[in-house]
């Protein structure tokens, strides 16, 4: 499991461990060691203290939904090389997606395949959970608890 | 400091300018705005050129391009980017240029050709202006970003999708009667709400335009504006400010960080307030983006935007005119030739030469530029004296 295999672009950086948890079934967070500031997505250094001692820790993803959309006309990448649009194997099928508050501070993007985008509501109780895709790809998706 | 005034404007015809390359776009512009300046290429001591995208260019330094076809070597060229603010961190960099005293004259070029790779390469590129390492994954888009502000907007202030189309209704109107816009169209709301949906909620009529364009100005010094131009209008106000480079960890999503403290600067350096702007271009890239802009400015409270434009505030005569060039909507939004555009607007705006779209007697004005999803905002303020 790369990095690449969920920023669908890159595969170099400090942090490419996320990937690996993913697909493993956590979502991590890293935590400053130094002054406790807390990174979702992770970093390796800390822009609050400068440290880069960084601890991993899972994140449990049950929180509020902050806001949302559908994304009816796709980037490039998206519409035309299958299958790395998730949920989707043939042709492109759009997907909701929204951003998950589970703690002060912490916000977590993810797909809602399995949502109708005219039922969903700001401030409605979901999870975010990892999700390994039929190739093998891993990305975040937000459900019903 | 030495103050700086704009003493040339040029603009070139925004649209799909399949007939024309960057560098034949930037020329056109460049042209216009010596003639209005009634100077020559030569008297010009510096240039900053305004490109926002080297993957739309095709090029890794597409401003060398431009540089080399006005012919303006041996002299300096700096290349600005930020986005969709591209245009206005260039006049910022010029004004520095001749604030300084380094330069008497600078000319500031914007200048962006998006159509000739296809609208899903575009709309691509365009995405990437988010981050491309942890938001792409998601297959977020330009419109899909102002789309979860919009849905944000809409939640906690009731902020209506007719209000957004409103805004549209308006920019169409007034781009009509301005011959650079890209879509000299009226739009019916009706025909803007019922448009096919881009990003839930944002409607086709909700977003700006993929454009070819390019806009330049001219900055003098003091002493050379008072030789050059018998209306110089006068930059009395710059603020820039940043913000995160993701969503996930902005303050909120109602509101564009950057924008307001960008405009705190900005009106705390030319000694005005929200109130005192006659007219204004704001960065209306998205109909909910011109409703957020009028919040963050201060032309009206915090949520009340939607209601903003039902009154018809932003209109000609109304309390405070916003983008009676079209805007970004109408007019087009050629990443970097939008912020001087703006600049250009407001120039001809604070000179009285606006026509059909003229604002009365307006005296200061207010140009608001935005850059990716708000990770920049730079407000600059206009006087005619
Ligand atoms: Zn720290």
């Amino acid at each position: 499991m790369e990095f690449k295999d969920f920023s669908l672009a890159f595969s170099q950086t400090k942090v490419g461990r996320f990937a690996k948890d993913l697909a493993e079934g956590r979502i991590m967070m890293t935590v400053c060691r130094g002054c406790g500031k807390k990174y979702y997505p992770p970093r390796a250094d800390c822009s609050h203290c400068m440290g880069s001692e960084m601890e991993w820790k899972p994140i449990k993803g049950e929180g509020s939904l902050v806001t949302f959309t559908k994304i009816y006309v796709p980037p490039e990448h998206f519409a035309l090389r299958q299958p790395l649009m998730p949920f989707s194997t043939v042709q492109f099928e759009p997907c909701p997606i929204g951003i998950l508050e589970v703690e002060e501070g912490l916000r977590i993007m993810g797909w809602m395949p399995k949502m109708e985008i005219q039922k969903i509501r700001v401030g409605m109780k979901l999870k975010a959970s990892p999700q390994i895709l039929p190739d093998g790809k891993v990305t975040i998706v937000l459900e019903a608890m | 400091m030495k103050r700086v005034a704009i003493v040339g404007i040029g603009h070139g015809k925004f649209g799909v300018r399949s007939d024309a390359s960057l560098r034949e776009l930037t020329f056109e512009a460049v042209k216009a705005c010596l003639d209005d300046a009634g100077v020559s290429l030569k008297e010009v001591d510096s240039m900053v050129t305004g490109i926002a995208g080297d993957e739309f260019s095709l090029a890794l330094q597409p401003s060398a391009q431009v540089h080399d076809y006005i012919g303006f070597y041996p002299k300096p060229n700096f290349r600005v980017e930020g986005a969709c603010a591209t245009g206005s961190m260039a006049l910022r960099t010029g004004w520095m240029n001749v604030a300084s005293g380094l330069a008497d004259l600078v000319l500031v070029v914007g200048v962006e050709k998006m159509t000739e790779v296809p609208t899903s390469v575009a709309t691509e590129i365009m995405g990437r202006g988010g981050d491309s390492m942890w938001e792409y994954p998601f297959g977020t888009t330009f419109p899909g970003y102002y789309a979860m502000m919009a849905n944000a907007h809409m939640a906690e202030y009731g902020t209506t999708e007719e209000q957004m189309a409103m805004v549209a209704v308006k920019n169409h109107y007034y781009g009509h009667l301005n011959p650079f816009a890209h879509m000299q169209k009226e739009v019916t709301l009706e025909k803007a709400l019922t448009s096919f949906t881009v990003a839930h909620p944002l409607k086709l009529f909700d977003c700006s335009l993929i454009t070819d364009g390019a806009a330049a100005v001219l900055l003098a010094s003091e002493e050379r504006a008072k030789t050059i131009s018998t209306k110089p209008v006068w930059i009395a106000g710059l603020g820039l400010a940043t913000d995160t480079m993701r969503i996930t960890e902005r303050e909120s999503l109602t509101s564009i960080a950057a924008s307001r403290e960008a405009a705190r600067i900005a009106y705390q350096m030319a000694g005005v307030g929200p109130a005192d702007i006659d007219v204004a271009t704001v960065h209306d890239c998205f109909t909910i983006a011109e409703i957020v802009a009028y919040e963050d400015l201060g032309f009206c409270e915090k949520g009340e935007g939607g209601k903003l434009i039902e009154a018809k505030e932003t209109y000609v005569d109304g309390r405070t005119p916003v983008n009676v060039d079209g805007g970004l909507k109408s007019k087009g939004h050629p990443l970097g030739a939008t912020g001087v555009s703006m600049a250009i607007e407001i120039t001809k705006q604070l000179r009285g030469e606006a026509g059909q779209r003229q604002v009365k007697d307006a005296e200061i004005g207010l140009t608001h530029n935005v850059g990716g999803t708000g990770q920049v905002a730079a407000v600059h303020i206009f006087r005619r004296e």
